[in-house]
């Protein structure tokens, strides 16, 4: 009898070793809002399937508030194991130094799983020829438009603009017969210029984008800048441009589309579930198209914007390797296509579409369509790789202060002249602070 | 020594004071004097890496016009802000301090702004100024046919700015003002009414004098709100836009810190913001109590 509560005191001891031997994994995130809930729950079900591992998720503010607390916790020796980084944060997570390379910790037998991933996405990802980092949420400006609005207006409300040209003669027809009392809003962001650039197959910095050597040079006085400059300074000196008055508004821009104060908007694909939400709930009909583009130019597609999952050095082996099963786990095919359905993000994988195209999902969901398709038809160059330059948030600001300059009425010229300099400056400094 | 006969111990008044002084060299003189070293640095990514450049950052923010425009407009910002949150406070009080019908709701109204954070009244003033589906413009369009563009004119939006700043700041001046003249001697504005004074003279050459203390402590207040607390304004409603025409030294030293990871060139700003500051109290302090009355 003695000897049986030995041997199960023993095997409860065991077995609480066990237990307490999970290994502990924290995550950051920049997620708020109902995506916290999602990725909360996603989480859960990997603690759930995997005894040994527990994950714990935490939304750290915005993207940068999330990269600025993880290198103050690298700082102090206390750094999460995962954390989500910005797609232009990218260079500056890699000059930080306290992550390490992704790639490096993916078990042969997973490695199958890094050459799924859809071209654009591995293209912007993988950098000197390695996955530094696990791409996770990925989106890309489209055309959002009101086909209420343009039935009112005479328009054909199946065939949105293409083109600059087309977008100015849509919205002489949807102002001169007051449909609306304004035709088009996007957020006064860099992002949508970096976009018009690449789609131009125009690049933003030198040493092919920063991609063949650290840029030094930041091209913002290109040819492909003026086009796209001049032409938004049109749409504004015409009416038909609008945004809130405030740089980088998101929630202004989709205020302004969602109220139907104008009759198109540009912006996210990760938008488009709130955007047919709101469509619903207001009463109209939505429809989305590609990107419009530069009149006479031949399409290069979009670069991939979003987010990607970054690992953090000076962890045990043991941590490093159960924080890889996690995020292998966490973006695997079926996971991907959870993510994308619940958020309107890309599934950045191709097992990922092939499921959702079995499912006929983007028949039944057209509006997901335009987004994923002009995804697909960027073609792989310099261009649409995406620029890597250390100071870009920096860099972001001072295109953004130059739209606003042009609006002022400097010509377009001397605005991105100055800017020009400005950049350049701003890269110099941050190329000498991180001593190159 | 002459010792507190209050105190037996010598050690006692320090272990009481102790949790006071570990908060102040924690919180505030610890992180000062490490802002004054940093400003001496170039940083790169909040501290990781640092390389000492002497004066290199003071150079580059006196030089450099892009922070020479910042600095004027921090002025011009403070200027308007602290003369109008003070001129209106003082207002609005003297109103409120007559005895009329509904007094007591008339001042809760008044002081109500100042207990809402600034992140809220950032938010109110941006929904009200939205060029296309704000109140302000809604209005201005039914009765005047005009709807301008607020946030992209500079000009318009340091107004806007600068309108939502004093607009949450007024009820603390209206407090204290209120307050002061309430404590008034009686007998004095009686005086003066006998006299044949009128309402006018009684206001700028009795009333008003006798409120210079509070006026002073008011400045020197209003001064500290208008350089370190407008932060929120400027985030919510114009990032420092159109073109950086409203980009004051607050916004900029946390977007030169957090956001572009220019530490050290953050500490040197916030270096020269303080010095700012510090300066102007004592200049107000000083010229101040030679003109100030204080009765009694």
């Amino acid at each position: 009898m003695k000897r049986i509560a030995v041997v199960v005191a023993t095997l409860l001891l065991v077995g609480s070793a066990f237990a307490a031997k999970k290994v502990q994994i924290t995550f950051w995130h920049a997620f708020g809002g109902g995506r916290t809930a999602f990725i909360q729950r996603m989480v859960e079900d990997f603690n759930y399937t995997h005894p040994n591992i527990e994950v714990k998720a935490e939304y750290k503010g915005s993207y940068r508030d999330t990269l600025n607390a993880a290198i103050l916790a690298a700082r102090q020796g206390s750094a999460p194991h995962i954390v989500q980084i910005f797609e232009v944060g990218s260079q500056l997570a890699l000059d930080s130094g306290i992550f390490v390379p992704f790639e490096d910790y993916v078990p042969a037998s997973l490695r199958f799983q890094l050459d799924d991933y859809i071209k654009p996405v591995a293209n912007y990802y993988r950098i000197g020829g390695k996955f530094n980092s696990i791409p996770w949420n990925s989106s890309n400006p489209i055309l959002y438009y009101n086909k209420t609005i343009f039935k009112k207006a005479g328009l054909d409300p199946e065939n949105p603009p293409k083109t600059f040209g087309e977008v100015l003669k849509a919205c002489d027809k949807i102002i001169s017969s007051g449909a609306a009392p304004k035709c088009i809003t996007w957020p006064l962001h860099s992002w949508f210029v970096e976009q018009w650039v690449a789609e131009q197959g125009a690049l933003l910095a030198n040493n092919e984008n920063g991609r063949a050597a650290r840029a030094t040079d930041v091209y913002i006085n290109s040819e492909a800048m003026k086009r796209i400059m001049t032409w938004w300074k049109e749409m504004y000196d015409k009416g038909y441009y609008a945004y809130s008055g405030k740089p980088e508004d998101w929630d202004g821009a989709n205020q302004l589309f969602v109220s139907q104060q104008a009759a198109m908007e540009i912006t996210s694909t990760s938008d488009v579930t709130f955007h047919q939400n709101a469509a619903f709930e207001n009463g109209y009909e939505l429809g989305t198209g590609f990107l419009p583009v530069p009149d006479g130019i031949e399409r290069n597609g979009t670069v991939v914007g979003g987010a990607s999952l970054w690992l953090t050095k000076d962890h045990p082996r043991e941590e490093l390797e159960a924080a890889v099963t996690f995020l292998l786990w966490f973006t695997n095919t079926e996971n991907m296509v959870r993510w994308h359905k619940g958020t309107g993000y890309f599934p950045v994988l191709n097992t990922s579409v092939k499921v959702l195209e079995w499912e006929r999902w983007f028949d039944r969901q057209p509006a997901y369509r335009a987004a994923f398709d002009q995804l697909l038809q960027s073609k792989a160059n310099r261009a649409t790789q995406g620029a890597l330059i250390g100071p870009f948030p920096e860099i972001r600001s001072i295109i953004e202060d130059a739209v606003q300059s042009i609006f002022q009425g400097t010509p377009v010229d001397k605005a991105l002249d100055q800017a020009d300099a400005k950049a350049d400056k701003a890269l110099r400094d941050y190329n000498t602070s991180v001593g190159r | 020594m002459e010792t507190h006969s209050a105190y037996k111990s010598r050690w006692l008044p320090w272990v009481l004071l102790a949790p006071t002084l570990v908060i102040l060299v924690v919180f505030l003189y610890w992180p000062t004097i490490e802002t004054f070293r940093l400003s001496l640095f170039r940083v790169a990514f909040l501290g990781l890496r640092k390389t000492f450049v002497g004066l290199e950052n003071y150079r580059e923010i006196f030089t450099n016009p892009e922070y020479v425009r910042i600095f004027t407009q921090t002025a011009v910002f403070a200027v308007l802000v602290v003369f109008f949150s003070m001129a209106v406070g003082l207002m609005l009080s003297v109103l409120a301090n007559q005895k009329v019908t509904g007094w007591r709701f008339y001042r809760l109204m008044l002081i109500w702004p100042y207990a809402l954070s600034p992140a809220v009244a950032g938010v109110i003033f941006l929904f009200l100024f939205n060029p296309q589906s704000g109140i302000v413009n809604f209005f201005l369009g039914k009765l005047f046919g005009i709807r301008p563009d607020w946030l992209t004119e500079p000009a318009l939006a340091m107004g806007v700015l600068v309108l939502a700043a004093v607009w949450k700041n007024v009820g603390y001046n209206v407090v204290f003002y209120l307050a002061a003249l309430q404590n008034l001697p009686g007998e004095i504005l009686e005086a003066a009414l006998i006299d044949g004074a009128t309402p006018w003279q009684r206001f700028w050459r009795v009333t008003f004098p006798l409120l210079s203390p509070m006026t002073l402590f008011l400045l020197v207040i209003n001064t500290i709100y208008a350089f370190f607390e407008a932060f929120p304004f400027v985030d919510l409603l114009t990032k420092g836009g159109p073109n950086g025409a409203t980009n004051i030294l607050i916004f900029n030293i946390y977007r030169d810190g957090f956001e572009f990871f220019k530490t050290g060139l953050a500490a040197a700003q916030s270096v020269v913001l303080f010095v700012a500051v510090v300066v102007l109290t004592i200049v107000q302090l000083r010229f101040g109590e030679r003109r100030v009355h204080y009765g009694g």
